[in-house]
Parts: structure tokens; C-alpha cells; sequence
């Protein structure tokens, strides 16, 4: 349990921009090894405020997730019965929610870093599996696979896996027994969302 | 005798649950949860008893410790199940890590001062884990429908028997079965302890998942689900990442997910 939330927090912190090229695994691991290697110097260990590593870090965040594919898929088959003007709100309180929550606990991946394990295809077209694992202070090595995805040569992380634990599939069916459970309706999960971000 | 007969029926069916399946020992999510009427309201009463008892437990015992100390409990607490790990090692066919971990028991119960510091990962001897679930689930055992116990939470039939044999087969337990007193009152603190320490340790986590958690019982349900199906049959030939490998193209998903039935 420790070993998944110190990584599940760790992971959400290093994100960063990529370099331009057709999909290809060793690109995409390159990709994130940029964006941790951002994450680990400019933010964690960076010696400026917290307000100015909030920044950083929502800038990162923004730049190396691709938030309006995973938002998508978060919402699942809501998605399709959702309004225009609905799926924009929900990726956006999505984006600030996740922005908000990591950007308070990255201080806790201070002294921890990736160690790159190679590659494994993904059965979806354009996407990679980049795997890597954090030593832990005790115990095994937790195991965190990268979903990278290419597009126009442009790479994105669109799902982070920890010990098998995918943060897209958990949000997918949190969400979606939610407003089930609200008589499908999205605005009741989009308000309970915008009353987390504080 | 007898018991070389339970031995041996216990075997036989190992043996044969370990031929009829192809690997497949997990339900799909949307299916594990048959019971999801009585598992709610259970969660419930664990939410409470964490939120009275657990929790507060958890936070005094962070007031009184220092970081320091609480590593050398955990570190002592990680020591005493070492002889378990061996015995599972052995039921996985891996002798090479079960003598690692009589090594490791060994050196640290010893040079590392009943466990506190681990001495042995600095020879180079690595933590090497193995639990009864993980054996189980190498021999092929089903996980059965998701259920959440009172207390110990989220569990699935064959995690709540393998965490009741793990419990059996502490030396602790072992060390202090014969006087049914001592029994009592050590046992009891043994497993408090385990609790509070574990509970401190995921602090921050559960914290940040019930501020942010719309339905903490779905999403509790959901990670402990994925996490669990990274312990596979023998002979179970898929790759690693089959099991999050979801086809992420976003019509397709949603027809799958339509029937999945949620």
C-alpha cells in the first residue's frame, strides 16, 4: 500500500514536453525520460517557491498528459450522451482536480527516481507501454508503466499504470457507478467534482 | 495418517483445478462484484471503524513516533514474515529466493538487531517477497467474486484464505502458540500493530482518495481489482501488460463498455 500511493503520487509529477518523430518505442521512452528527468530538476529539486513549483508543475501536467483524450475515456459511455458544453466542463474540472491534488504531494517523491525497463507494444494503434520502476525505501521496487501515445508525431502520456493499477480504468469506473447511481446524469458528477478543487 | 490423507485430497484438487483452467483466474470487473448490495454496507462500517478507531490510532501513534523509529517497526515487522516468503517460495518453485529469505531472517533477526535495520539488502541480499495469495493464485487457484470483509476490507475468497494462512504460518504465532494466555495478548498486539503501522503508512493516499473520491467504494473496488490480477497462473501465457492493455480507441470502448453492463 505504501509502495503504490508513493509512486501513485510520483508519477503524476513528471511530465514534460517531447521531441517530433513517427511512433516509435525508443521515442516514446525517450519522451519520458524528459519528462521525469523535467519533473526530478525543475520542481522537485528546484529551490524556488511552492507557488512557483505549483506553476511549473501545471505546466508540465498540461504539456506531457493528453487530459482531453483521457477525459474521454474517463467518462466512458457518458461521454456520447454528454453536451458539448458537458464534456468541456468535465475535462476541465478533471484537469484542475488532478493538477491540484498532485501538485500538493510531489515534495514526497524527494530522493526517488525511475529507472527505465524498456518497452512493451500496446494492441491499440500509435500507443507503447514505457516501463519503469521507483525503488522503494523498503520492500520490492514498485512498477509504473508509462501509456504513451503518438499523434502527428506529437508524443502524450494517456494512462499511468502503478503495480498494475491503471489511473484511467479506476477513474473510468468510479465515475461511471457515480452517475449511474445519479440517474446518468453528468452535471451531478461535474458538481461534485468542482466542490473538491480548492 | 489422516492427515496424509487431507494432504492428499488437498493436492488432488490443487492438481485438478491447476489442469481444467487455461490461466484465467480473474472475472472481468464488471462481474466480480455479484454481491455489491452486501459489500456497501460493509464498506461503510469499515469507513466508521477507520474513522473512529483505525485513524486515530494511526495519527497517535505518528504524534508519538519519529520517522526513524517507525522505520525500524516496519523494518521488524517486514523481518518477521521472511520464513513466510521462504515457504512460498519453495510452493513457487523458486529455491534461490526462498534461501534468500532464510538468509535475510537470519542476518537481520540477528546483526540487524531483531529485525530493525536490514542488514542483509546491503550484501546485496534483496528483499524477495512471496505471499500465500501469490502461490494460490501460481497454482491456478480462482479469485472468486470481490467481497469486502468486516475490518480487513476489500478481499476476494481465495485472498481471505490466504490471508488467514499467511496469519497461521507467522512465527510470531508459531513462537507463542503454546500458552493460550500469552497467545491472547501478545497475538493481539502483534496484529495491532501490523494494522496501525500499515494504516500510518497510507496516510496521505487515503486521505487524498476520500477528498477527491466521488465514490470511494467503486474506485476502492476498482484498484484493488487491477492490483490483484497481477498474480498469475503458471501457466497463464499472456504478456504483463495484457491485463491494462484496454483498447483505448474510444468508439470501440464504449460499445465493450455498454456490454459490460454498467
Amino acid at each position: 500500500m505504501k509502495k503504490f500511493f508513493a509512486t501513485f503520487l510520483a508519477v503524476f509529477m513528471m511530465m514534460a514536453t517531447s521531441v517530433n518523430a513517427e511512433t516509435d518505442a525508443s521515442k516514446a521512452e525517450s519522451f519520458v525520460k524528459d519528462v521525469t528527468a523535467e519533473g526530478i530538476k525543475d520542481i522537485i529539486n528546484a529551490n524556488i517557491p511552492q507557488k512557483e513549483k505549483d506553476e511549473r508543475f501545471a505546466d508540465l501536467f498540461n504539456r506531457a498528459l493528453d487530459l482531453d483524450f483521457i477525459g474521454q475515456f474517463v467518462l466512458g459511455r457518458y461521454w456520447r450522451t454528454a453536451t458539448p458544453a458537458q464534456r468541456k466542463e468535465f475535462i476541465s474540472v478533471y484537469r484542475q482536480l488532478n493538477v491540484s491534488t498532485w501538485s500538493k504531494r510531489f515534495d514526497e517523491f524527494k530522493g526517488k527516481e525511475f529507472i527505465f525497463k524498456g518497452t512493451t507494444p500496446s494492441n491499440s494503434k500509435g500507443q507503447v507501454f514505457v516501463n519503469t520502476i521507483v525503488p522503494m525505501d523498503e520492500g520490492e521496487p514498485a512498477k509504473v508503466a508509462w501509456r504513451v501515445r503518438e499523434k502527428n508525431g506529437n508524443y502524450k502520456v494517456v494512462d499511468i499504470v502503478i503495480e498494475n493499477v491503471s489511473l484511467a480504468i479506476t477513474a473510468r469506473n468510479e465515475y461511471s457507478a457515480f452517475i449511474k447511481n445519479n440517474s446518468g446524469n453528468v452535471d451531478a458528477l461535474i458538481t461534485n467534482l468542482k466542490s473538491k478543487i480548492q | 495418517m489422516n492427515m496424509l490423507k487431507k494432504i492428499f485430497a488437498v493436492a488432488s484438487v490443487l492438481f485438478v483445478s491447476a489442469c481444467a483452467f487455461d490461466g484465467k483466474i480473474h472475472r472481468p470487473e464488471a462481474e466480480a462484484d455479484p454481491f455489491e448490495s452486501i459489500n456497501r454496507p460493509i464498506f461503510k462500517f469499515n469507513q466508521q471503524f477507520d474513522k473512529y478507531l483505525l485513524k486515530p490510532a494511526a495519527e497517535g501513534y505518528r504524534a508519538i513516533t519519529t520517522p526513524f523509529i517507525r522505520e525500524r517497526v516496519n523494518s521488524t515487522l517486514a523481518t518477521t514474515v521472511e520464513p513466510v516468503s521462504a515457504v512460498n517460495n519453495l510452493l513457487q518453485g523458486e529455491p534461490v529466493d526462498a534461501a534468500v529469505n532464510v538468509a535475510r531472517f537470519a542476518i537481520n533477526a540477528t546483526l540487524g538487531l531483531a529485525g530493525m535495520f536490514d542488514v542483509a539488502e546491503g550484501w546485496g541480499l534483496e528483499p524477495r517477497r512471496a505471499t500465500v495469495n501469490e502461490t494460490l493464485a501460481k497454482w491456478c487457484i480462482v479469485d472468486g467474486p470481490y467481497i469486502v470483509l468486516p475490518f480487513f476490507g476489500p478481499s476476494t475468497p481465495r485472498s481471505a484464505i490466504a490471508l488467514a494462512t499467511g496469519a497461521v504460518m507467522d512465527p510470531v504465532f508459531w513462537s507463542i502458540y503454546e500458552d493460550a494466555n500469552v497467545r491472547n495478548k501478545v497475538g493481539f498486539s502483534y496484529a495491532a500493530l501490523i494494522a496501525i503501522a500499515a494504516r500510518e503508512n497510507a496516510m496521505e493516499l487515503l486521505d487524498d482518495l476520500e477528498r477527491n473520491s466521488v465514490d470511494l467504494y467503486a474506485a476502492t473496488r476498482s484498484a484493488y481489482l487491477q492490483n490483484l490480477s497481477k498474480l498469475r497462473c503458471f501457466n497463464d501465457k499472456s504478456a504483463d501488460s495484457d491485463a491494462y492493455d484496454f483498447d483505448f480507441g474510444i468508439d470501440v470502448e464504449d460499445d465493450e463498455f455498454e456490454k459490460a453492463g454498467y
